[in-house]
């Protein structure tokens, strides 16, 4: 054994024990943040049941799924006809811009319609701006709703909280605050008229 | 009192075991202040008493509040029912909740005066500019305290805040759906949020409380600024805190106490701007409130957010809003402190003040276009003020300073 101090080793010593220390007080933190994501049984209330033939013609229901609020519109045939023709008010129209839950039922044909059946509307009835929930405001123009939505207004919602504006398929419309088209989730009908969502 | 006090035997006894008296006279007696504070050095002490109020009223109120979202019989929530309770049915429960309630927005006004005379006053100069960023973070934990707290009544305006809020941190690239999913606990607000809220909510102030210390350690270092902004050297200039600032600082109090006993007592809802109506209504997922507003001490930074179209842009801006405060002692090259003898920083720091209020004002009125406008351009502004400030003094004549104060 020399008398002398070999301080490279030491320093070498020093880095290796306080980088170990580092690494486990980092890992430790696993844990406590995990704690803080949803619980088992929190993801396990994932689904929900609803038979959309409730649904008047032309009505707007409010269900949850998950703790979100989902709209189901029942569109009827006008209300099917607002689809069309502004396409270029949209910042997205084909939805091409969010995570797309609907690649296994979605046709070029029904890409503006949004839906399984044209006739009910589906979707997560959060704004994607800061999550309010936006007013049903289905019919064209001013006639009914003032000056809470532009003039060329195409009939759907309207966000009271930051004036975000979507089209009767809930695809948001240029101006607004919101990024996003309201978001689609998975669902698939077990019968003619029950859905489960999630 | 304190002298005599100090001369007990039992005060030596555990004088000789802690080096008490060393302390008291180093922290108090002995302790340099310049004599010529004005009233405007009241308020850190006012800020430390409704911490304490805060505390203290805190930790009664916990021993009724139930923080849980499950239906009640009667169809609303335990937590708002609990809160209900507190009010109608607990013996002085009304007094706490309402001094707790109005303890938050008179902490805010003593906090927000706190630091407009820092500003004024040039205190965030160095050598204090370390003290000037304690403060600031002193600031955002008490936004943090004060936005969890707000959730736990569980009205409309908790559970509609609290969303937006949540959802702030979801437009952040990449780490923000994480973010949200740990900030709420789910898909969306709900029964876990509430509980995690409760928690930190009494987590935040013990924060606040060690934080506070390292604030008024920082300021025994380097000792306060004063009106004159000139460096003061002990003898003629300065005397010590105790008796005469602990004086000083108790004539506040009194002043205080009386406004703030004014509100508990005769208008604790301050027409809705201490409490807003519409969280008297129970909190419905199902049904966001037609217009949804901050509470009046985060509305200036609410407007900062609504002023950018784009959701990032606004997250960033807000964000950007209260991180460049930390930078302010670094952006101000001007060797002269106090506003007094800076006719073009007091003209700027007057407007500073202004656009505060007025982007306040914005953020609690519901967003109509000429009001957005408004606050764009209050936007403009609070970030010019900074951006400006390492060029004023290159065309800046001050005055010339006093020799002594």
């Amino acid at each position: 054994m020399s008398d002398t101090l070999d301080h490279t080793r030491r320093n070498f010593l020093y880095v290796a024990a306080g980088g170990m220390g580092a690494v486990a007080a980092g890992a430790a933190v696993v844990p406590f943040i995990g704690s803080m994501l949803p619980a088992a049984d929190t993801l396990a209330a994932s689904k929900t049941e609803y038979d959309v033939s409730t649904v008047e013609a032309g009505q707007l229901v409010v269900i949850q799924w998950q703790g979100k609020p989902v709209f189901v519109v029942n569109r009827t045939p006008e209300l099917l006809k607002e689809v069309d023709g502004h396409d270029e008010m949209l910042k997205d129209p084909n939805s091409e811009e969010i995570e797309d839950v609907s690649a296994e039922w979605m046709t070029p044909e029904n890409r503006k319609y949004r839906a399984i059946k044209p006739e009910y509307l589906i979707v997560v009835a959060s704004c994607t701006h800061l999550g309010c929930i936006p007013l049903y405001k289905p019919s064209v123009g001013r006639k009914e709703w003032g000056d809470s939505v532009p003039e060329n207004w195409p009939g759907g919602w309207h966000c009271p909280c930051h004036g975000s504006l979507y089209d009767i398929s809930a695809r948001v419309i240029n101006g607004s605050p919101a990024p996003h088209n309201l978001h689609l989730m998975p669902y698939k009908y077990l019968s003619d008229t029950k859905v489960v969502i999630g | 009192m304190l002298e005599k006090m100090m001369k007990t035997k039992l005060f030596g006894w555990i004088d000789e075991r802690t080096g008490a008296e060393a302390i008291l006279k180093s922290q108090l007696t002995e302790y340099q202040v310049p004599k010529n504070l004005n009233y405007m050095w009241n308020f850190g002490s006012l800020a430390l008493l409704v911490l304490v109020l805060q505390i203290l009223t805190g930790i009664f109120l916990a021993m009724y509040y139930k923080p849980s979202a499950a239906l009640t019989m009667g169809g609303y929530t335990v937590a708002f029912d609990s809160v209900e309770r507190i009010m109608r049915d607990v013996n002085f429960g009304w007094l706490i909740r309402y001094m707790h309630a109005v303890g938050a927005s008179a902490f805010f006004v003593v906090v927000y005066m706190h630091i407009g005379r820092g500003l004024y006053y040039g205190s965030y100069k160095g050598p204090r500019e370390l003290l000037w960023i304690i403060g600031v973070v002193i600031l955002l934990i008490m936004q943090g305290a004060a936005f969890f707290g707000y959730l736990l009544p569980w009205g409309q305006m908790s559970f509609w805040g609290a969303t937006v809020i949540t959802n702030l941190f979801g437009a952040l690239p990449v780490i923000g759906g994480f973010l949200q999913e740990v900030l709420r606990g789910g898909f969306a607000v709900g029964d876990p949020t509430l509980n995690r809220f409760f928690s930190l909510h009494y987590l935040f102030p013990l924060l606040l409380a060690a934080i506070v210390g390292g604030h008024v350690h920082a300021l025994h270092v380097v000792h306060s600024n004063n009106p004159t902004g000139l460096d003061v050297h002990e003898g003629k200039s300065t005397i010590p805190f105790h008796p005469y600032y602990t004086i000083k600082d108790a004539f506040g109090v009194g002043v205080f106490l009386l406004f703030y006993c004014y509100v508990v007592f005769f208008n604790p809802q301050m027409g809705g701007y201490f409490i807003e109506v519409d969280n008297y209504v129970p909190a419905d997922n199902l049904q966001t409130p037609p217009h949804i507003a901050p509470v009046w001490y985060l509305t200036p930074w609410y407007t900062i957010l609504r002023s950018f179209e784009s959701k990032l842009l606004g997250v960033v801006a807000m964000g950007a809003s209260l991180a460049i405060l930390f930078l302010l002692p670094f952006l101000d090259r001007s060797k002269v402190r106090s506003a007094r003898y800076r006719p073009v920083y007091k003209q700027m720091v007057y407007l500073f003040f202004i656009t505060v209020i007025v982007l306040g004002y914005c953020g609690h009125s519901a967003p109509t276009p000429t009001l957005k406008l408004i606050g764009q351009i209050a936007t403009t502004y609070y970030f010019a003020f900074f951006l400006l400030l390492p060029f004023v003094h290159k065309f800046e004549k001050t005055k010339p300073l006093p020799e002594e104060i």
